[in-house]
């Protein structure tokens, strides 16, 4: 930081001060939106920050003139958290930025038009980040983490503000995917209910309305909800719906995307082009998807092992855990395959025997009971055609389409 | 005397003017005031006359108009506030307090409104800042002055008496000496403000007696205005009571700062004290002062002096009462004792702390050191100031630590200490100690004292007059001084039997509620195997705790109290600081010591009112102190009841024995003021005791009042006090005669004493009333000060320590404060745990047994391994009875302790809780997030990963794997998977009977579904046939169809099965949903 001089650092706040006016005066809401960005880093802000730390008396420079004092409550905060986050004191930044949302709030609900959802969406977004950096750096100190709640019922304000009739309403959406982030991040997800249960089922919201980009982060929390729930039909749909309306250019959206729906399809027997997964660097999947090819197990559960916090994190530990039965369903398959090679009158018949040892080979110590048991799950889940003849220890095979695939279906319980 | 009552009528009358120009605006003020004039001119008659007088004035001013009542009992009140605050020190408190306390007794909260309401209490505030600071001339300055006295008092009570006099000596010798006779005083600045204290305690006591049995008719319904002026009488004693309280508050706020607040007691029994000479002297004095300010005001007086006539009407009633006043008063004492009992149990409490105040009276003399003093800012450290107004609110309690904080104060402290004993020794005259040693110290100290504050040392001289009034001269025209009388006498007869006993209960039970934790039984031990190394507060607070014992048994339980107390003022670094004179003694179940001190009963019970007050804010603070206060204060209450009498009968005695009807109504007078300064008085009588100093004190005062009178009295005092009080405590007869007075006002009108003295005796430890006493001082400070949010209470302080040694205990919610007597101390609760672990009882049992240490756990905070075992133990038990309500209860305090970082068999129950999430949450996400809190570390341990892989048998629905899981479990897993059993066999029947045909056998289904063990079946037939019954009978309840085969086996029929399974309704359901709720059940499983 180079030295700046008084008279420098007064002109950069007053310039700073005269572009915030006017951007609001002028209802430009996207140059305000750029005023607002605390955290983007951008050039201008971080000069005001210096100049913000050199002249320190913003508060009169504001107070002294009409124009500027019409919007002290915002922009005097608003200063206060630039200077605060320039000098890495995020604590106190996201303070005052809760300050000065507060303030911008209470204008924005007096604006009768929208002009200013640029700028809305920029608070409710910088709200969100400062939080997160404020409770890193209040972690890191021992202290409570506490500004992302605090965030999050900020947002619920601000969502209050937006749901009514009018043109403001199209900017719920946003504030709700904002929300689930916050939500999401604290592990608090059935909070995110209310929020849907308004934008599902209240009038004056039609879903189409919303802007696309929203709707896509909506459709991706929501999916991941289902996932949770383990409604993987529900979860495919919305997950879909959020690939497909994605903006193509986001990648890093598209893989946060696979990575949910990845799994739900392979839960549906539906299974991924293995260019899909190198081209978005989903890698942790790919034994997976060769194991349930190969049905090796083995490999599986391998998989799973390696990626065990990852997925655990994700939330999707447990979807592809029940992906073992699909293995085992495939590795019976093959046997069923080889058997009719050899011996297609009999190949319907295939003996527990036979099984464990394919089981032994692929180092899965099984005794019999175990395996009988699994042959008994897969037919029942209807995986299997047939049935198990216990006297003789035989799984008979039906003769017609045995194995049948899932389809898009999710296996039955 | 009859000079000084002259001179002081003098002075009152001029003062009076004054004082009723401050009562103007003060409007309570004024009537408080004018009544004072009233008083003064009843003094200026005879002195005997001069209570007589007073009580008619102070009867009158109640009659005299409903307003005064209103207004004049708050205004009296106020001004006895003043007075007695002026006196007492706890003045601006106090005041408020009283004003507030008339009304009612939460007076604290009023503190401020008080103030508010009381321009001239604010002035006066205000005054005493600016008086202290600017020395403001206001007309009210004088009054502010007498407020800055009082004012100074209370911050005095450590550091305000001291920086009062020292820091406002400059301050209020300048308001003071510019109105000129307290610059008399002045060499003492202090002085000077003492005698404005003294003489505005004076007018106060006037008007105290007025006001306060206006006070009392108001505030005692009892007291029909006809006993108006027995009512009156007690309700002044409520005034003194409430000012007490208000002292107390302070106090109570010191009591951690026992020191603190003994200086505060001190220098409002100096103030007091001062004040009664003062009345004589000081009024003189005042009457300048009055003249520059507010002469004019002074002159509006005779307004007020109106109102001493009526007073004046009134007081012949008194007059006429003052022996049947006595006798009511002391029957209203009683039942104010009783009625107010808690009060006065406080106000005991207090009390002891304003016997401990007693040195600080001493410590007036100390302030005659003003030199010293002077040297020590801390003094001067007006922060007591801030204090006081603090001490409205209830940090107060934080300021007292600052009193103690002052380095000055101990050495004050040390002065006053020697004082003390001295005191103590007069006090004690009667008893054993150091009587002569005492008065010679006293006087060696207070020549010191006095030299340099002459003011003081009138003080003093009054404190001492009081004590020689008492002693000497039991006017019974004041049951309110003999009230006070009796409560200095409690005072010192508590110290004396600290004395004697030195310590123990004293200490233990005033203490620390706050140290409790810190306490160190070796600090505690030491100190008193020390007694060089303490405080000789301490040790004379020791002694005192001691003499309060009647047996040995006490006697033991005292001093294991005490022990703690001193480990813990030791660990707090108060022991030196504390001042342990004021420390409220324990509450002993004895009551032979309150007949004997029956005068100390009495003040003790009169300061117990006020103390009530300050409890409740102690209670806030601390927990055990209060309880202990309490019961101190019920205890004094008791006695107080006796005391009175005794100490009617002291006072009657010593006015025979000693001073003509001069002396003695100048005693009564004193008497009056000691009333009103309970706490004061106790002190005075310390002081008296070191009766040089009063001596000296009447001198001096004589010598500043200019009046004959003094040297008279002080003579009369001297004599009085010797032969008076030593005879008295020392002569077997006077104990007789005293007890028989005292079990004569039990049985009259002392029932509630009788009850009292018999719940102590009951308790012994006082555990109950601890307990008791905390949670209503809880209640209390909620009552008072609704400023006071539950979050300002310090529940740290109010962490109990057990004393409980039963093993063996039943569990029973709480549903008030945990009485320390019924808690078991950690050893005791790990032997607990030993004998339930061991216990052969059926689980109900143990689960009661194990609640109680839990509760006890809790209740102490021990948060531990012991705990961490307590709860594992609890887990367990649970579990293997299928409790899982309780068991929940007891995982959820693990995962907090565990995350403490308290070592347990952590993985043994996050294991547990696993299994838990999944054996009853269908929520996946649930299972996730708690699968992804396991660290590497315990995916490893055995029990986790069983767990863990029952988890995965469940959700895979692999019914072969759980089953042998099931049979594998480590620790108590197989009591959870247990919940899951039976839907994990339906599930498995159901997956059966559709995967296979055309049959599976009973036996492999048994085997498989965890009907028996593999093992068990090979080795035992008999077992296996009756696993396979089982088997088969859980296959029929379940809908299976069962088929015999050509080998005789039973056979699944899996295609007719596959149709006809059901999951029959749970044969234990309940309407509620939980089975466990059903007792019949529950006693079944648990047998």
């Amino acid at each position: 930081m180079s030295y700046i001089s008084m008279g420098e650092a007064h002109r950069r706040i007053t310039d700073y001060l005269n572009r915030f006016s006017d951007s609001i005066f002028s209802q430009d809401a996207l140059s305000l939106k750029q005023l607002i960005s605390i955290s983007s880093n951008s050039s201008s802000l971080l000069s005001l920050a210096d100049g913000l730390n050199v002249f320190q008396d913003a508060n009169r420079l504001v107070k002294q003139s009409d124009r500027f004092s019409q919007f002290g409550e915002i922009a005097v905060p608003l200063l206060r958290c630039l200077q605060n986050y320039r000098i890495n004191r995020l604590a106190e930044a996201y303070n005052s930025f809760e300050k000065s949302a507060n303030a911008f709030l209470q204008e924005f609900r007096n604006w009768e038009s929208a002009w200013a959802m640029e700028a809305l969406y920029a608070i409710a977004y910088e709200i969100r980040v400062l939080a997160e950096m404020a409770d890193r750096e209040l972690a890191s100190l021992g202290k409570t983490p506490e500004k992302l709640k605090a965030a999050g019922s900020f947002l619920m304000k601000m969502f209050g503000a937006l749901a009514g009739k009018g043109p403001k309403r199209i900017g719920a959406l946003n504030v709700t995917c904002q929300l689930f982030k916050v939500y999401f991040k604290l592990g608090t997800v059935n909070l995110c209910r209310s929020v849907i249960r308004s934008i599902e089922t209240a009038k004056i919201f039609d879903f189409e309305e919303f802007p696309v980009r929203d709707k896509v982060t909506y459709m991706y929390y929501t999916g991941r909800l289902e996932v949770y729930n383990e409604n993987f039909l529900a979860a495919d749909q919305k997950l879909e719906y959020a690939l497909v309306y994605c903006n193509p250019r986001s990648e890093g959206n598209i893989r946060m995307i696979l990575k949910y729906l990845i799994p739900v399809k392979l839960s549906l027997g539906i299974i991924p082009k293995s260019w899909l997964l190198e081209k978005h660097n989903l890698g942790e999947y790919h034994d997976i998807v060769l194991a349930l090819k190969r049905g090796d197990l083995r490999l599986l559960r391998r998989a799973l092992q390696e990626h065990e916090d990852q997925f655990l994190r994700s939330g999707v530990y447990l979807v592809l855990e029940k992906l073992e039965l699909q293995v085992y369903q495939r590795l019976v398959k093959k046997i069923h395959i080889i058997q009719k090679q050899k011996d297609p009158s009999k190949a319907h018949q295939v003996k527990l025997d036979v099984i464990v040892k394919a089981l032994r080979w692929l180092e899965m110590d099984m005794d019999v009971d175990e395996v009988e048991c699994i042959m008994a799950i897969l037919i029942y889940k209807n995986l299997m055609k047939g049935y198990f003849a216990h006297k003789s220890k035989v799984v008979v095979l039906s003769k017609q389409d045995p194995f049948p695939k899932l389809n898009g279906k999710p296996v039955n319980s | 005397m009859s000079h000084q009552g002259a001179s002081n009528t003098d002075t009152m009358a001029h003062l009076e003017p004054n004082s009723y120009q401050y009562m103007d605006p003060n409007q309570g003020a004024s009537s408080a005031y004018s009544s004072l004039n009233t008083g003064v001119p009843s003094t200026t008659a005879p002195w005997t006359m001069k209570w007589a007088d007073n009580n008619s004035t102070l009867n009158g001013v109640p009659p005299s108009s409903s307003y005064y009542h209103g207004q004049q009992n708050e205004p009296l009140a106020r001004d006895n506030k003043d007075v007695t605050n002026a006196a007492s020190q706890a003045v601006p408190a106090s005041s408020l307090g009283t004003s507030h306390g008339p009304q009612e007794h939460t007076g604290y909260s009023s503190y401020s409104s008080s103030t508010d309401t009381y321009s001239h209490d604010n002035t006066g505030y205000q005054g005493y800042y600016n008086g202290y600071q600017q020395q403001t001339s206001n007309t009210y300055s004088q009054q502010v002055g007498a407020y800055q006295i009082s004012g100074a008092p209370y911050q005095p009570l450590t550091s305000v008496d001291n920086s009062g006099s020292y820091a406002g000596s400059t301050s209020y010798s300048n308001t003071y000496y510019n109105t000129g006779d307290y610059q008399t005083a002045g060499g003492y600045s202090s002085g000077t403000n003492n005698n404005q204290s003294t003489s505005w305690s004076d007018g106060s006591y006037a008007n105290y007696p007025s006001h306060q049995y206006s006070n009392y008719s108001s505030l005692d319904s009892n007291g029909a205005h006809n006993s108006s002026t027995v009512a009156a009488a007690p309700l002044s004693y409520e005034q003194q009571y409430k000012q007490w309280a208000d002292y107390y508050s302070h106090t109570a706020s010191d009591v951690s700062c026992a020191p603190g607040t003994e200086n505060i007691s001190a220098t409002s029994a100096s103030a007091q004290s001062t004040q009664i000479p003062g009345v004589a002297t000081c009024y003189s004095i005042s009457d300048t002062q009055p003249p520059p300010p507010g002469t004019t005001s002074w002159r509006k007086g005779p307004s007020s002096l109106e109102y001493p006539p009526s007073q004046e009407s009134v007081v012949p009633g008194q007059s006429d009462t003052t022996n049947g006043y006595w006798k009511q008063g002391t029957s209203e004492f009683q039942s104010h004792h009783t009625s107010q009992t808690p009060t006065y149990s406080q106000a005991s409490y207090s009390q002891a702390p304003s016997y401990t105040q007693t040195p600080s009276y001493t410590q007036t003399p100390s302030y005659n050191y003003t030199p010293s003093y002077n040297q020590t800012p801390s003094y001067t450290q007006t922060p007591s100031y801030t204090q006081t107004p603090s001490y409205t609110q209830t940090p107060l309690y934080t300021q007292t630590p600052s009193y103690t904080q002052t380095p000055s104060y101990t050495k004050t402290q040390s002065y006053f200490q020697k004082p003390l004993d001295l005191d103590p020794v007069p006090y004690e005259n009667s008893q054993d100690l150091q009587k002569s040693a005492s008065p010679q110290r006293s006087n060696s100290q207070y020549p010191l004292h006095q030299i340099p504050q002459s003011y003081h040392s009138p003080i003093q001289t009054v404190s001492s007059f009081d004590a020689r009034r008492t002693n000497k001269v039991q006017i019974p025209t004041n049951p309110r001084i003999a009230s006070s009388l009796t409560f200095g006498l409690p005072k010192t007869d508590k110290d004396s039997p600290t004395t004697d006993a030195v310590t123990k209960p004293a200490y233990v039970s005033v203490s620390m509620p706050k140290c409790d934790t810190k306490v160190l039984s070796h600090d505690a031990a030491d100190s008193m195997l020390k007694p060089g190394m303490f405080p000789a507060s301490l040790r004379a607070y020791v002694e005192r705790a001691l003499a309060r014992c009647k047996n040995d048994v006490q006697k033991t339980a005292c001093q294991t109290i005490m022990k703690e107390m001193i480990t813990k003022a030791s660990a707090d670094g108060t022991l030196f600081t504390r001042n342990w004179d004021i420390e409220p003694l324990f509450p002993l179940p004895d009551m032979d010591g309150h007949k004997k001190d029956n005068s100390q009963n009495s003040s003790i019970g009169s300061a117990l009112p006020k103390y009530k007050r300050s409890p409740s804010r102690r209670s806030k603070s601390r927990w055990e102190p209060l309880p202990e206060e309490r019961l101190v204060e019920k205890l004094a209450s008791v006695n107080q009841a006796s005391v009175k009498e005794v100490s009617w009968d002291l006072v009657k005695e010593r006015e025979q024995t000693g001073s003509g009807g001069k002396n003695e109504s100048k005693e009564d007078g004193w008497n009056n003021a000691k009333f009103l300064q309970s706490q004061q008085q106790i002190q005075s009588k310390n002081l008296q005791r070191p009766f040089k100093k009063p001596r000296f004190g009447d001198t001096y005062s004589v010598t500043e009042n200019g009046d004959a009178s003094s040297d008279s009295e002080k003579e009369q005092g001297l004599t009085a006090y010797y032969s008076g009080a030593v005879a008295l405590a020392n002569t077997p007869e006077e104990r007789k005669r005293r007890e028989s007075r005292s079990k004569r006002f039990e049985k009259g009108q002392g029932q509630h004493a009788e009850i009292k003295h018999s719940r102590p005796k009951v308790v012994g430890s006082g555990n109950l009333y601890t307990k008791r006493a905390s949670a209503m001082v809880l209640a209390k400070s909620y009552e008072d000060g609704g400023s006071r949010a539950v979050e300002d209470i310090d529940w740290d302080s109010l962490t109990v320590r057990g004393t409980c040694q039963e093993i063996e205990k039943r569990y029973l919610r709480l549903t008030s404060a945990p009485d320390p007597a019924t808690v078991r101390p950690e050893e005791v609760l790990e032997k607990a745990l030993q004998m339930v672990l061991s216990s052969q009882k059926n689980y109900l049992y143990k689960c009661d047994q194990l609640k109680s240490i839990r509760q006890d756990l809790t209740v102490q905070r021990i948060r531990n391994e012991l705990t961490v075992k307590v709860y594992e133990t609890h887990a367990r038990i649970a579990l293997e009875a299928g409790d899982l309500p309780e068991y929940n209860q007891c995982q959820s305090q693990l995962k907090i302790l565990y995350a403490e970082g308290i070592k347990g068999c952590h993985m043994e129950f996050s294991a547990y809780n696993l299994l838990c999430v999944i054996l009853h949450s269908s929520k996946s996400r649930d299972l996730v997030s708690s699968m992804a809190r396991l660290s590497a570390e315990a995916k490893k341990n055995q029990a986790v990963k069983h767990a863990l892989d029952v988890r995965a048998a469940v959700t895979s629905g692999n019914y072969v794997l759980f089953f042998r899981l099931y049979k594998a479990a480590p620790n108590l897993n197989t009591c959870l998977m247990d919940l899951y059993v039976e839907k994990m066999r339906y599930e498995a029947v159901k997956c059966m009977s559709r995967s296979y045909r055309p049959t599976v056998p009973l036996s492999f289904i048994a085997e498989v579904l965890g009907f028996v063990s593999s093992l068990q079946t090979e080795k035992n037939d008999e077992k296996n046939t009756n696993v396979l019954e089982e088997c088969e009978e859980w296959l029929r309840a379940h809908g299976a169809c069962l088929i015999v085969d050509s080998n005789g086996d039973m056979q699944l029929d899996t295609k007719a099965s596959s149709s006809s399974l059901f999951m029959p309704e749970p044969e234990d359901a309940v309407a509620h949903g939980d089975a466990n709720l059903a007792v019949n059940d529950f006693l079944t499983r648990t047998a």
